[in-house]
């Protein structure tokens, strides 16, 4: 029934016509005006407490008695510290845990992209759909006629990734840097710290040559200097003005798992419609209501069109995907699976806690019964529960979210590069208003999820029972017990799907880090030295450089081999097509493709790659002698399968290409040159004399001997090299081996944050296994020491814990791997090598688990066979 | 009153005060301390009416819909809240006297046959 709340003078009134009332009476009764106010003021009692009850019951000042409650909640609980220290950890893990994972979730996933109209944006490449290939990147021709011939843009920028070297004040380095149009920043939205962008003259390539730093450049190279801006830079050779610097976080676009961030970019593009090779990548903003599906069924006419006019671009059409997506999807699944996991412990944290409450909450029934024979309402007690758990879940939330800002720096520590390019914010661990809005909320939810259950069945005291039970150790119904086994045997469950989740991640780790890349990345060490400007536009000039610094660098102590190439073995795809003698004019759209690699005499050997037939590149393969090829097996496998594939011919480029032909003189062992979990490609080595393009060989790689480390050498090769051309830039100096890791590291980051967890879930698990059964060994101290005074064997009683133990921890383990094999399905992009439904993890689990629960079980059951029937009996 | 007095008067069983509430405001409306005078004239001074009760108690039966209140003027020309019973109070009334007559035989009975043991 709604009616209007009475106003708190409506009730002082109400009291003190009460009062006057009485003074009347009692004066009519004979008594002087004092004694009658004395008396009636005496009868009513104490006027102020029955106002509070009046607002009590009316719910007025709800949260006056708050504090009354906060503070007895903080006595209560420094009354138990061992329970209290135990509660706080548990939830401050928990809520930790959560608030790291959510964290990570936010920045890359939720956290608004930091460019206008953001959910309008989309990255353009174009895909092939019948041969497979996807995110290409187009031509000017095709950008042009998509931007003009439809409607579904409201602009579009395009740029082409390329690199600088910079020379001029200071060393000469080499950079990533973008050639971009006029465009790109205001489409984006994001405008430069420093100065200003390109103006739609700068496009023009005979217009002015302008740079804009990024602002790790500015820093690195210019120390933040301000007057910069307008100063001459000379990139490539050639000297640009420097206009402006873009600010630090400018570098959500480069979040893709191989996107590097650009240093600098540059003015130039010059868009020709008559161009068609595929160099250029664009950002386009879409007009409202359109979404990127629609967009590129609009966009397909025209590359229909366009492909009857060149023909190179047949089969090609615009792909369009969501800046968001981009940015994010390759971390969606992992950080999906992650946050779920981590739920997961949030809810055994959450357990645990009922379960300590109720136990807790078994013990404290007298106080209950008692305060409830007083006039507390179940409300209020309720109240004064859920407060206390309020005041334990907050300290526990303050303790995690400083746990989070460590984790954060740890998850950071194992994001792979590209998480961290979408989520700068994330390696600082710094705590957005927004996390922190989270953690609270969490925080206040844990306190209601796990409190009101143990609240309400604490505040609502069975009178009698308590009373009979008074002086007697047990006190619990057997309602509640059974509840209490519910909670343990859910903990169970769920740190079963957690450790089969984490178990699934340790066997994937444990195959990728089997697969036999088909080389050896150990004890390699890469460099790469690009080669440009008017000194090296001569090949020879190149020979002459690469000769004389891989043999100076052969001579150092402690080198194996040395040699060079273009890419390093697991740099990705640079196909190119080709056509064999033996099939010269495959139908368009089945020309074949490979991977092209261009490698110096020894790449070989240094790198360990066997080869299966033929022979290696050696000094002899050079301008002037017969062009050579050395395949991998997948490719002699596709295009002469059971030949002989010594001898063959192929020409690099279309059938109508005029390149010459190229003759097999050896066949190469399969390599994992897109990491370990993708299959094999075919590849063609081209020997470096002989590139017919200008592939420069960029990549230094010096295999050190056995007992030499190849960071050791960093210093001595760079030596080497700058002895050769002091004016050459040394850039990526890395060990293959970490190269080699890097993509892996998504996975190893799910693998040490998923064992993280479980190992947390297990413990709690086997804490709430453990709490249950010592309490229940408490209360039966009395049915034990009966059961040994008549004669039952210490084996028997030991049975009886364990045994219970034993029935919770397989009721748990069936309910787990019910869950676990229906929930790690989620996982299967996450793995590799095995399946979601893997025997031996799941067995593997099964055991540990058990053996956690019986240990767990254990340390009650000793005690309960140390029970001397006597004194238990004397106990009661 | 004396405290000797207050104390050896009977405290009210938690609930009976609703009822002896109701059953006192059949003879029409009253304020709050002529309720807790009426109950303890009619119990000849045996039940004491504790006024910190009672106050949450009208409230409680108030918010029921049993009784309702209105500002009136008492007997001496004093401002004061009277409370008067409702249908729906009247109902509750003789359900809630049933229920207690039943409680108080059932109690009276027992007591009865204990002291005929002892």
């Amino acid at each position: 029934m709604l009616r209007r709340r009475r106003k708190t003078t409506d009730f002082s009134a109400e009291t003190e016509a009460h009062i006057q009332l009485e003074i009347e009476r009692l004066q009519e009764l004979g008594l002087s005006s004092e004694e009658a106010q004395a008396a009636a003021r005496r009868a009513f009692g104490n006027v102020t407490q029955a106002q509070e009850r009046f607002y009590e019951a009316s719910r007025w000042l709800w949260w006056h008695g708050l504090w009354q409650d906060v503070r007895f909640g903080v006595r209560m609980l420094a009354k138990t510290p061992g329970f209290t220290v135990v509660a706080v950890l548990t939830l401050a893990l928990g809520i930790g845990a959560t608030t790291v994972i959510f964290s990570a979730v936010y920045a890359v996933l939720l956290k608004p992209l930091p460019f206008r109209n953001a959910d309008r944006l989309v990255a353009i490449w174009k895909k092939n759909p019948p041969r497979g290939w996807a995110r290409n990147p187009f031509s000017p021709a095709e950008i042009l006629a998509w931007r003009n011939e439809t409607g579904v843009f409201e602009d579009v920028a395009a740029f082409t990734q390329t690199s600088c070297v910079l020379n001029g004040a200071g060393e000469a380095e080499e950079d990533p840097c973008e050639i971009a149009s006029s465009n790109l920043f205001p489409l984006l939205g994001v405008a430069p710290i420093r100065g200003r962008t390109f103006s739609p003259e700068e496009d023009k390539p005979e217009g002015p040559r302008v740079a804009i730093l990024s602002y790790g450049l500015w820093r690195r190279r210019f120390g933040a200097d301000e007057s910069a801006i307008g100063r001459a830079i000379e990139v490539n050779h050639a000297s640009y003005t420097i206009v402006g610097v873009m600010p630090a976080d400018f570098s959500h676009l480069y979040a893709t798992p191989y996107g590097t961030v650009p240093a600098m970019w540059l003015s130039g593009i010059a868009l020709s419609p008559t161009r068609t090779d595929n160099d250029h990548l664009g950002i386009g903003r879409l007009k409202p209501g359109i979404d990127p599906r629609q967009a590129e069924a609009q966009l397909d006419p025209v590359s229909v069109r366009i492909e009857q006019a060149y023909p190179d671009l047949k089969g090609w059409r615009a792909q369009l995907m969501s800046v968001r997506t981009m940015v994010s999807g390759d971390t969606r699944s992992a950080l999906a699976v992650l946050m779920g996991a981590v739920i997961f412990v949030l809810l055994i944290a959450c357990a645990n806690m009922a379960n300590l409450l109720l136990a807790r909450g078994a013990s404290r029934a007298m106080e209950f019964a008692v305060r409830n024979a007083l006039g507390a309402g179940q409300g209020r007690m309720v109240r004064q529960l859920l407060t206390e758990n309020l005041v334990m879940t907050l300290t526990g939330g303050v303790l995690g979210v400083l746990l989070a800002s460590l984790g954060c720096k740890g998850m950071a520590a194992l994001a792979p590069r590209f998480m961290l390019n979408s989520a700068p914010g994330l390696a600082s661990g710094a705590a957005d208003s927004r996390v922190l809005a989270f953690a609270l909320l969490t925080v206040l939810a844990t306190t209601f999820v796990f409190g009101l259950a143990p609240a309400l069945q604490s505040a609502r005291p069975q009178l009698t029972e308590t009373l009979k039970e008074t002086g007697r150790s047990s006190g619990q119904s057997p309602r509640s017990r059974r509840f209490r086994s519910v909670l343990v045997v859910s903990e169970i469950a769920l740190a079963m799907v957690l450790l089969v989740g984490a178990g699934l991640m340790v066997r994937t780790l444990a195959q990728l880090s089997r697969v036999d890349l088909g080389f050896n990345p150990a004890h390699i060490l890469t460099l790469r030295v690009p080669l440009s400007g008017d000194r090296y536009k001569q090949p020879e000039a190149q020979v002459e450089f690469w000769a004389h610094s891989v043999a100076a660098i052969q001579a150092l102590p402690g080198v194996e081999s040395a040699s060079i190439s273009r890419d390093l073995p697991i740099d990705g795809w640079a196909g190119q097509f080709f056509t064999t003698s033996d099939r010269p004019n495959p139908p368009a759209g089945q020309v074949p493709d490979a991977n092209y690699i261009v490698v110096g005499p020894d790449y070989f050997r240094c790198l360990q790659i066997p080869l299966r037939r033929g022979r290696s590149f050696n000094e002899h393969d050079t301008e002037t002698a017969r062009r050579v090829v050395i395949v991998n097996e997948e490719l002699a496998r596709l295009r002469w399968p059971g030949q002989d594939p010594l001898g063959k011919q192929l020409r690099v480029g279309s059938p109508s290409s005029k390149e010459p032909w190229l003759s097999v003189v050896g066949v190469a062992a399969n390599v994992h040159s897109e990491g370990p979990d993708f299959g094999y490609r075919a590849e063609m080595y081209i020997p470096y004399r002989q590139f017919p393009w200008l592939l420069r060989p960029e990549h230094l790689l010096v295999r050190t001997s056995g007992t030499t480390k190849p960071e050791d050498l960093v210093k001595a090769v760079v030596r080497e090299v700058h002895h050769v051309d002091q004016a050459v830039p040394v850039a990526d100096i890395a060990t293959l081996e970490q190269i080699a890791r890097e993509p892996m590291m998504e996975q190893r980051m799910v693998m040490a944050l998923m064992v993280s967890f479980a190992g947390l879930a297990l413990m709690l698990s086997a804490l709430g296994t453990y709490s249950v059964l010592s309490y229940s060994i408490a209360q039966r101290t009395r049915e034990i020491g009966m059961r040994m005074a008549l004669g039952a064997q210490r084996r028997n009683v030991l049975w009886l814990v364990v045994g219970g133990g034993a029935r919770l921890a397989i009721l748990g383990i069936a309910v787990g791997i019910a869950a676990a094999l229906v929930l790690t399905r989620l996982m299967t992009d996450l793995l590799y090598g095995v399946r979601a439904t893997d025997p031996v993890t799941f067995g593997t689990v099964t055991v540990v688990l058990v053996a956690s629960s019986l240990l767990a079980s254990y340390i009650p059951a000793r005690r309960a066979i140390n029970v001397d029937p006597i004194v238990a009996l004397r106990h009661e | 009153m004396s405290t000797q007095e207050a104390e050896e008067r009977l405290e009210l069983l938690q609930g009976t005060l609703d009822l002896l509430i109701l059953r006192t405001l059949i003879f029409g409306s009253q304020h709050g301390q002529g309720i807790a005078r009426a109950i303890q004239q009619t119990s000849e001074e045996e039940l004491l009416v504790e006024h910190g009760a009672l106050y949450p108690a009208l409230q409680r039966l108030e918010e029921r819909g049993w009784i309702s209140a209105r500002w009136g003027t008492s007997a001496n020309n004093r401002k004061a809240r009277f409370y008067s019973l409702t249908a729906a109070g009247r109902k509750q009334l003789v359900k809630e006297t049933a229920r207690w007559e039943r409680l108080a035989a059932a109690i009276g009975r027992i007591l009865a046959r204990e002291a005929e043991e002892s």
